[in-house]
């Protein structure tokens, strides 16, 4: 029963651009997708190990700008006598480099920003997107600040020397989108049913019995920090040579806070969260775009927010589980955020 | 691990219920896509054009459309920003199908746009941005009625001495059209001898300037060229008027609605130059006197702001040289739009509108040659300054 | 020498504003230990509120001045109420979450209402500017500064003379115990709230006058009051209103001297080393208000 939804599930994931004539909900679905992936990866900090990073979108803008830039090609007359120059790079080996760059900064984060919580932890986060998005706007020179990189290539398919196709098609670029969701979830999945995860999840919950124990907090952290990273620097690079253009814009808060949005009312802690959040999300502005402006829409997303946190804590997929299971029993395979008994909120609710 | 699937399985189905396209109307109407930022940091502007096009389109209705059908403008927000501009002309194109385009205010959110006409083959009259770039780099599907930044500095060059300008400094916002505008005025101003200063440079949302006034009251220049949108010039007035800045303070741009600055920056903006490429409070002067009168008394009896007429009329313009074209092609066919442009005659509110060929050959886009002005503010009123 | 001067005046200008705007966000963080991220909205709020009634409905400038604080006052004690009163206890990420939620709300409410076109503020102050020399400023800004530096002081007198004052630092240092005394923690908590927020409607509705008012006014204020709050260590008052100023200082000198692009940029880049050196803030006596 479980594989045959599964399988049903894949089959419908991959025949949409089939039966899916539409090139404008195509084109939902692909910055869906994209935003989907970003918010897996946030939630592996978010989620799996608790720490609640704002700057997330940082990561994102990283991958997407040394993508397109690496893709494109720059020049830097760094001092008088100085220049450096990268000449175009392939979009594949730039998006590759997007993931690296990303991850690296994640590294660098995780190091300065894990040696506080809490509410510094949040605003660290919170400083560093905005310092990023700020020097985006102002090194011109090499992001063309609020004017825009713009015409980044898109995303070059088939084998180097003999056959090349370029991705201008929204179908082929939902597959590409498709691939890279597939792959990132099953990267975040066995990173959190391993050791690894075990040990993340064990300090969520309670962070000086871990250390007690022996876990090396740190250590894990900066770990899910740089998975986390890339996979968002990943996101971003499929979003620049997808939408071809991007600006300094891409590193706002409000899609920071569009992730949190998808993680949380998916479920945090949860595989399937982000996914349930990512489509919900993504879709909805298309639903409401008909009879709403934006405003309304995000009022929506922002009461959404309140009421999630209010009524459903731990958002919509733990929710249908255990309704689920009140009535036909417990499932085979428990998700990993239920490999302890206590949520945070709980634990630390009066 | 499967009831979410099912969830997500109702989600999907419901979704592409909500997919499925609407009817078509039953009255075929031609339709003109215009993207416009109507939010963020410059949609005062944005609204202004685009109520000039709504006065546009409902004359061209009550005189019974083009080729006998209605016109129906198509209003996307760009949010003043360059991916959303971006967003919003796919949409138009994907969405609604137009055939043509008016758009996008700002040079930046426009040569982001520019890639999307070249791919879907879609024609789009520009009817502010100024930067050089943008008729220069082989598009052919672009048509801008508005000068080029290099046409307002060399339109100003015989006014140099008129203001006996010594020493110039600039403050420009940071995008395409300021630093381009500085590049330009710059070039120009050396070229009549003028000693050129500072360039100082301020992000679009800035709202507290006092330090690059500050630094720019330290310099030596007589004249400040300020380019910017009338928000943040608002802004510049009233904190150089607080510094106590020496210089002559001319905008440019044709962006910049005096009515507003005395408005919203009173006393503050005494004294200052603009420049300009329609003069609502003399209409009879413009080169088109009925047309201007008329455009200026519709928009008066709309009860829209005066103030937004400088920026109102491009609006207008667009979306005439539009139906122009579409009547001259005898379809509302992109590429026969596209033809069509290259030999339209348009009456409009700023001049007489037709196109010239700019950018490598093969590949020109459209570029109509306007008119210029410059107003002074002085005690409140605009005058045509005398020299 | 003469435009260094005119700097520094700017940053004391500016440095008075950007201290009440930090002290309202640092008080709520250090009695409720919520990160108040409607704080940049209730500074638009003030702001919104002085448009209204000064420029549509025509009142007195300084009536209006009261009013928008009223105001911002009340719309802080019903955020409490309503949104965090439910929540006593929670950690402090949900109650994070929470306020996101009420400040997108509260944001787009303002776009809706007030649409995305930026107002502007008359004010009955003259034109010409308080020339002292080779500097000068403006009336509406010395008036700002004077009034800024007035309502820090007067929570400064709230916090150390009043019985609300001893209720709230008592449960700075322990909220159980508090209770247990006698100390009705509920209305601590909305006293708190309110006070903050007035705190910043106060700050939007005297610098509107001074800058445009725009739906999204709000959200570099509200960065900005972080960074003032990350500096002065968060719950210390006196640490926030030399935060300030700093602040202000690193932002006129960097834009004066190194580049004026990267203005704003600077106070993020200062919280960055602030907590890599010193996660506590720079003047690190979280353990008391005041």
């Amino acid at each position: 029963m479980k594989t045959a939804l599964l399988c049903l599930w894949l089959a419908v994931l991959l025949t949409v651009p089939l039966w899916l004539t539409d090139l404008y909900f195509l084109h939902i679905l692909i910055t869906t997708g994209i935003f989907t992936i970003a918010a897996m990866s946030l939630n592996l900090l978010l989620g799996f190990t608790g720490q609640l990073s704002l700057g997330h979108v940082a990561f994102f803008g990283i991958g997407a700008y040394t993508s397109a830039l690496l893709s494109l090609g720059f020049d830097l007359q760094l001092t008088e006598s100085y220049r450096f120059a990268v000449a175009p790079k392939p979009v594949w080996l730039a998006f590759l480099a997007g993931i690296v760059v990303a991850g690296f900064f994640g590294w660098v984060i995780g190091r300065i920003s894990f040696k506080v919580r809490g509410a510094y932890f949040v605003i660290v986060t919170i400083s560093f997107a905005e310092v990023v998005r700020l020097v985006a706007l102002n090194w011109v020179d090499l992001t063309e600040g609020p004017m825009a990189l713009s015409a980044i290539p898109p995303f070059t398919f088939g084998i180097p020397g003999l056959w090349e196709e370029t991705i201008y098609k929204k179908q082929p670029n939902y597959y590409l989108v498709l691939g890279v969701a597939i792959l990132s979830y099953l990267v975040i999945r066995r990173l959190v049913l391993s050791r690894v995860g075990r040990a993340m999840i064990a300090l969520r919950e309670n962070e000086p019995l871990a250390t007690s124990v022996g876990i090396d907090v740190t250590r894990y952290l900066i770990l899910a920090a740089v998975v986390s990273a890339a996979i968002a620097g990943a996101a971003g690079g499929l979003y620049a040579h997808y939408v071809r253009i991007i600006d300094p814009d891409i590193f706002l808060f409000i899609y920071t806070v569009t992730m949190v949005i998808m993680v949380i009312t998916g479920g945090k802690g949860t595989l399937a969260g982000p996914i349930v959040g990512g489509l919900i999300f993504g879709i909805l502005p298309v639903v409401l775009r008909s009879f709403a402006g934006p405003e309304i829409q995000w009022i929506i997303y922002g009461a959404f927010m309140i009421l999630i946190v209010f009524f459903l804590p731990d958002g919509i997929v733990p929710a249908i589980r255990s309704w689920w299971e009140g009535r036909v029993g417990p499932l085979a395979e428990p998700e990993p955020a239920e490999l302890s008994n206590a949520r945070p909120a709980e634990r630390q609710a009066e | 691990m499967s009831h979410w699937i099912k969830a997500v399985a109702l989600t999907l189905s419901a979704v592409a219920l909500a997919a499925v396209p609407q009817i078509a109307s039953a009255q075929e109407t031609i339709k003109i896509g215009v993207n416009q930022p109507l939010t963020g940091a410059v949609a005062a502007s944005g609204n202004y054009v685009t109520n000039g096009a709504r006065i546009a389109a409902d004359e061209l209705n009550a005189n019974g459309g083009i080729l006998g059908q209605q016109v129906e403008l198509i209003i996307e927000d760009n949010k003043s920003n360059p991916t959303e501009a971006v967003a919003a002309a796919e949409k138009l194109i994907v969405r609604d199908e137009v055939p043509v385009m008016m758009g996008a205010w700002s040079s930046t959110y426009t040569l982001a746009v520019m890639p999307k006409l070249m791919e879907y083959e879609i024609p789009m009259v520009v009817e502010t941005s100024s930067s050089g770039k943008i008729t220069t780099q082989g598009n052919p599907w672009v048509f801008r009625i508005s000068p080029t930044s290099e046409m307002e500095a060399k339109a100003f060059a015989d006014k140099i001495d008129d203001f006996g300008i010594k020493k110039a400094d600039f403050l420009a916002v940071n995008n395409d059209w300021g630093l381009g505008a500085s590049d330009e005025f710059r070039t120009m101003l050396k070229e009549n001898g003028v000693e050129v200063g500072m360039v100082e440079t301020m992000s679009a949302d800035a709202q507290d300037l006092s330090a690059q006034l500050s630094k720019l009251k330290a310099s030596d220049a007589d004249t400040l060229f300020v380019t910017t949108a009338v928000e943040q010039l608002t802004l510049v007035l009233k904190q150089a008027k607080s510094l106590g800045l020496p210089q002559t303070i001319i905008t440019t741009g044709g962006s910049q609605s005096p009515d507003q600055l005395i408005d919203q920056a009173g006393a503050a903006a005494d004294g200052s130059y603009h420049l300009l490429f329609f003069a609502p409070w003399f209409p009879e002067a413009a080169p088109n006197p009925e047309v201007a009168v008329q455009f200026v008394d519709k928009w008066k009896e709309r009860g829209y702001n005066f103030a937004g007429l400088t920026e109102g009329f491009r609006g207008y313009d667009g979306i005439m040289t539009i139906a122009a074209a579409i009547e001259k092609a005898g379809e509302a066919e992109p590429e026969a739009i596209r033809e069509a442009l290259w030999d339209v005659k348009v009456e409009g509110v700023n001049g007489d509108i037709s196109f010239i060929k700019q950018g490598p050959e093969g590949m020109e886009s459209g570029q109509n040659v306007p008119a210029v002005y410059v107003v002074k503010i002085e005690n409140g009123e605009i005058i045509q300054p005398s020299f | 020498m003469d435009q260094l001067l005119q700097h520094l005046l700017n940053t004391l200008i500016l440095g008075g504003t950007y201290a009440l705007l930090g002290i309202g966000l640092t008080l709520i963080f250090g009695i409720m230990k919520v990160v108040n991220f409607t704080h940049g909205e209730l500074y638009a709020f003030g702001a919104y509120m002085m448009f209204f009634f000064a420029m549509v409905l025509g009142l007195d400038f300084f009536a209006t001045l009261v009013i928008a604080v009223i105001l911002g006052v009340a719309l802080g004690a019903l955020i409490e109420i309503t949104l965090l009163r439910p929540l006593r206890g929670a950690n402090i990420d949900t109650t994070m979450l929470v306020m996101i939620g009420a400040w997108i709300v509260m944001q787009n409410t303002e776009q809706l209402v007030w649409s995305g076109i930026a107002k502007s503020i008359n004010t009955p102050f003259p034109v010409e500017p308080l020339v002292l020399g080779p500097v000068s400023v403006s009336w509406v800004r010395v008036f700002v500064f004077v009034v800024a530096v007035l309502l820090i002081l007067g929570a400064q007198l709230l916090i150390h003379r009043t019985k609300l004052g001893k209720a709230m630092r008592a449960t700075f240092q322990d909220r159980d115990t508090a209770a247990l005394m006698g100390v009705n923690i509920n209305f601590v908590y909305t006293a708190t709230f309110a006070l903050g927020s007035g705190l910043a409607a106060a700050a939007g509705a005297l610098l509107g006058p001074v800058f445009v008012v725009t739906p999204t006014m709000g959200n570099l204020a509200a960065l900005k009051a972080f960074a003032i709050v990350i500096l002065g260590g968060l719950g210390n008052i006196k640490g926030a209103t030399i935060g300030g100023f700093i602040l202000a200082f690193v932002e006129e000198m960097g834009a004066g001297y190194v580049s004026s692009g990267y203005r704003d940029a600077m106070g993020f880049l200062l919280i960055i080393i602030v907590l890599l050196f010193k996660p506590t803030g720079l003047f690190a006596r979280a353990e008391r208000i005041g």
